[in-house]
């Protein structure tokens, strides 16, 4: 399963893999419009470089959590997440209702307002890229190695390597290890980074889990509804008939 | 004018206004109609069209059960109305959702694609096949009317119960899922909304809320149509859905004292104001009022109490569905042409239920008027397919002038600006400040370039070097600055001022002294600025003016700079890092401006999301001559 590591501490904000992850997706030109949210992410922005007093630079990118929020909200399949780790999207089974916009922890899909054909926008892990054993664009274009690409168990050991190597320095913690459920996209940081989930803590267990037990209750409900529905009619009916019966009895005394 | 038709004129008109907005919402997006944002991507058609509409829409499958399968004849009555009210609430709620769907036309996408984890999933196969039972459960009715099909509407009256049953079955699932829905947003929606139980409230507040609605329809036909109202038969109606009314409000109260949250509702924040007017109107006001007798029997009380509980439970579901969803952008109010899509839709449902109401038999017994000189029954003219002559069919020509007066009136209505520029903050730019070292920072979000001014003059090649960049000055000047024409950060400034130009040539006469008269009068076709004033265009200039729009700030300054610099970091092969952002955009910054401008970016994460068309740039240098 791949995973990228992004170290906090030794990004320049260069901008480089925004600039690369454009041009790997062939995004157009983006201009600040009314509906972003202001984090520099939009649809023509995949992936962006938020800028903490310090100055800490942290690159915001789509999570590729390992139990995505957005792949159980989906009600199509549009979103899914792919055995390589990557939570990709198809705009061909898309319907547009924005329940991955409302489901995502951390605020990551966007959408084409402006257009009358739009689509969910956000960062794929260069699926096409990875598949064919190549790295993402951002990745590869990080002059610094700020950014890293491998497998995620490698990746994770690797920022435990270097939480130990120099205890003072990060957090001692791996952003996204477990929040959540865990994500493919994980921080060591000297800053904390919950700030990053949309509310601003991130959450252990992952989100699909709430609707889980709900989601499997519906064919016992749909069911049971009818049971007792049909007690209820059979109950009714004798009533009216033994009534009707005593009535009868009433009668014939 | 009658009472009808001053209610059926003004449905009529904002029906009109609905269509001129909803037509354009089809053709220029949802940004532009709609304040939905990527912060709020729902908005007041789910907010208010769809969760409550589905709720006040269960009427018609409590008052079926009731009727049919508890076997309550003397609800029989208002068994068509009921099932009239329920169609049209989810044809109601159905044509929002298809309002807000991205991709209105894939909406049966998933019947075709299957997903079980996602309540959405479950939402929409319950929404058709719900639309359908009640499509079949309400089709008797109209093909009495016309007399045809008569098998068919033998079948159905005799399977009705069938139906009723899977009315029931669907809605159970139907209501409960819309609250499943929201149980993935836990850290999201505020505490006094979130729980566990949302399925479960949603199916309760559902089931309490349908028949009251159904009484307030009974009401407002009464009212409008001059009916007696049977009081008894509503009072126990009333009676037994206050019941489950209170039952939810407990529910709901109990699952918060026992989350240790029922304290958050008196922290005098605004959420909490809202959730104890939700408390008041969906339990308080109708419990009391419904409670007593007396006020039970009355038309006043009904009113007052049905028209609280509607409106309390649909605060509830609106307040789950969007109101108190946590947000980290600007907030949401919607935009006057989403109300009217919102209202449109629920006026031309109520345009459809009272044309049924007028039309079919509704009541299988007859409702008789209160009034001495009722007003004569339509008569439908089988021969020439018209209807004859009551003053209220009369109105149709009224009807058809407001409506279309509406539609035009919308059509003249919408924000050109607002279809046009796409959303496009406008941002008035500031010139470059500072002495040699320019610091290059239109829209002062800090994130600027320091530009050695000087020291590009001296590597460049002194005075003649200044056309590199300085490519079109104002009429008498020499190196004009950026901004005099770049003068929006984001958007392109007409340079052009048409009237300037035209009234010292000779006004309308003047046209073929920029314009080729055997051509069509556009930009394109007309004279460039340097055919007449040749002082504007400085001998040597590289970059060549084709239009009279000045691209955006940004376009230009990345346009300007990285043509020169991806260039030589071509030609250096040492020198990689000059194509790179961090180039000119060094992240530490200078600090030319007092702190203060600073300061309101400090804390905040900023917003640099432009970057040039990369692609563009190539072209450029590969067009260019060097």
């Amino acid at each position: 399963m791949k995973a990228i590591l992004t170290d906090v501490t030794k990004c320049i904000g260069c901008f480089e893999c925004v600039a690369a992850c454009k041009e790997a997706h062939g995004l157009a030109n983006d201009v600040p419009r009314k509906w972003h949210r202001n984090d520099g992410l939009s649809a023509r922005n995949w992936t962006a470089i938020i800028q903490k007093p310090g100055p800490h630079y942290i690159r915001k990118q789509c999570r590729h959590c390992l139990e995505p929020a957005c792949e159980s909200a989906c009600p199509v399949a549009a979103l899914v997440r792919t055995e390589t780790g990557a939570v990709v999207y198809d705009p061909a089974k898309c319907i547009g209702c924005r329940y991955c916009m409302i489901a995502c922890p951390f605020g990551i899909p966007r959408y084409d307002w402006e257009e009358p054909v739009p689509y969910i926008q956000k960062c794929d892990l260069c699926y096409d890229r990875i598949s064919h054993g190549q790295q993402p664009a951002c990745t590869e274009a990080c002059p610094n190695g700020a950014t890293i690409f491998g497998e995620r168990d490698e990746l994770l050991a690797e920022a435990h390597r270097r939480i130990k190597a120099e205890p003072g320095k990060y957090i001692n913690r791996v952003f996204g290890e477990h929040d959540l459920g865990g994500t493919a996209v994980l921080y060591i940081s000297d800053i904390d980074l919950d700030f990053l989930a949309y509310p601003a803590r991130s959450r252990t267990p992952a989100l699909p889990a709430t609707t889980a037990p709900a989601m499997k209750a519906v064919p016992p409900a749909f069911l049971g509804m009818g049971a007792i529905m049909g007690g209820l009619y059979w109950f009714c009916k004798r009533r009216e008939k033994v009534r009707a019966e005593d009535k009868k009895d009433e009668g014939v005394e | 004018m009658n009472r009808v038709k001053i209610f059926k004129s003004i449905l009529w008109a904002i029906t009109g206004l609905a269509v001129a907005f909803g037509v354009t919402r089809l053709f220029f997006g949802l940004g532009a109609v709609s304040n939905l944002s990527d912060t709020t991507p729902w908005g007041i058609w789910k907010g208010f069209n769809v969760l409550p509409g589905i709720a006040l829409a269960a009427g018609g499958f409590v008052v079926t059960a009731v009727i049919y399968i508890m076997r309550r004849e003397e609800f029989h009555r208002y068994a068509r109305v009921t099932v009239l009210l329920a169609f049209l609430g989810y044809i109601t709620a159905a044509t929002a959702l298809v309002a807000e769907l991205g991709l209105p036309w894939m909406v049966w996408h998933p019947i075709i694609y299957w997903q079980h984890h996602s309540a959405l999933f479950e939402v929409s196969w319950c929404v058709i096949l719900y639309l359908t039972v009640l499509f079949l459960e309400f089709l008797p009715v109209p093909l009495e009317h016309t007399g045809c099909l008569a098998g068919i509407r033998r079948l159905l009256t005799k399977y009705k119960l069938v139906l009723v049953f899977l009315g029931v079955m669907i809605s159970t699932l139907h209501q409960s899922s819309l609250g499943t829905m929201f149980l993935i947003t836990p850290e999201k929606l505020h505490g006094l909304w979130y729980s566990s139980l949302l399925p479960i409230l949603f199916f309760v507040s559902a089931v309490a809320v349908g028949p009251l609605m159904l009484i307030l329809a009974i009401l407002t036909i009464s009212a409008l149509y001059h009916k007696p109202l049977e009081t008894d038969k509503l009072a126990k109606l009333a009676g037994a859905s206050v019941i489950i009314l209170a039952l939810f409000g407990l529910i709901r109260l109990v699952d918060l004292a026992i989350a240790g949250k029922l304290g958050m509702a008196f922290d005098g924040s605004w959420q909490a104001a809202v959730f104890l007017i939700e408390i008041a109107l969906s339990l308080v006001i109708p419990v009391v009022i419904l409670g007593v007798g007396k006020f039970r029997h009355a038309p006043a009380g009904l009113w007052v109490a049905t028209i609280a509980a509607v409106t309390g439970i649909g605060l509830h579901r609106a307040n789950i569905a969007g109101i108190m969803l946590v947000r980290t952008g600007p907030v949401y109010f919607p935009t006057f042409y989403e109300i009217t899509i919102s209202l449109g839709i629920i006026s031309a449902a109520a345009l459809a239920f009272l044309f049924c109401v007028e039309r079919f038999k509704m009541w299988e017994t007859p409702w008789e008027d209160t009034r001495q000189n009722p007003e004569a029954p339509a008569e439908f003219d089988r021969a020439s397919e018209v209807w004859l002559g009551t003053p209220r069919i009369a109105g149709r020509t009224v009807y058809s002038l407001i409506f279309i007066v509406a539609l035009a009136v919308g059509c003249a209505g919408i924000s050109i600006d607002r279809i046009e520029s796409a959303g496009v903050k406008d941002v008035a730019v500031v010139p470059a400040r500072g002495g040699d070292t320019l610091f290059v920072d239109g829209n002062l979000d800090g994130f600027g370039v320091v530009f050695a001014h000087e020291e590009h003059i001296a590597r460049e090649g002194d005075k003649q070097s200044c056309v590199r960049c300085h490519h079109m000055n104002l009429p008498l000047d020499e190196n004009t600055g950026c901004h005099t024409c770049h003068r929006n950060m984001y958007t392109a400034t007409d340079v052009f001022r048409h009237d300037w130009h035209s009234s010292p040539t000779g006004g309308n006469l003047a046209c073929n002294q920029c314009h080729d008269p055997q051509r069509e009068r556009t930009d394109a076709t007309a004279k460039s600025c340097a055919e007449c004033h040749d002082d504007m265009i400085p001998d040597g200039a590289t970059i060549t003016v084709e239009q009279y729009q000045a691209p955006s700030y940004a376009d230009a300054m990345h346009g300007v700079c990285m043509t020169c610099h991806k260039q030589k970091a071509a030609e250096l092969t040492d020198r990689e890092e000059l194509a790179r952002c961090a180039a000119c955009h060094t992240p530490a910054g200078p600090h030319f401006l007092p702190e203060s401008v600073y300061e309101k970016f400090r804390d905040t994460s900023f917003n640099h999301i432009v970057m040039p068309p990369i692609t563009a740039i190539d072209r450029q240098i590969e067009e260019s001559p060097e």
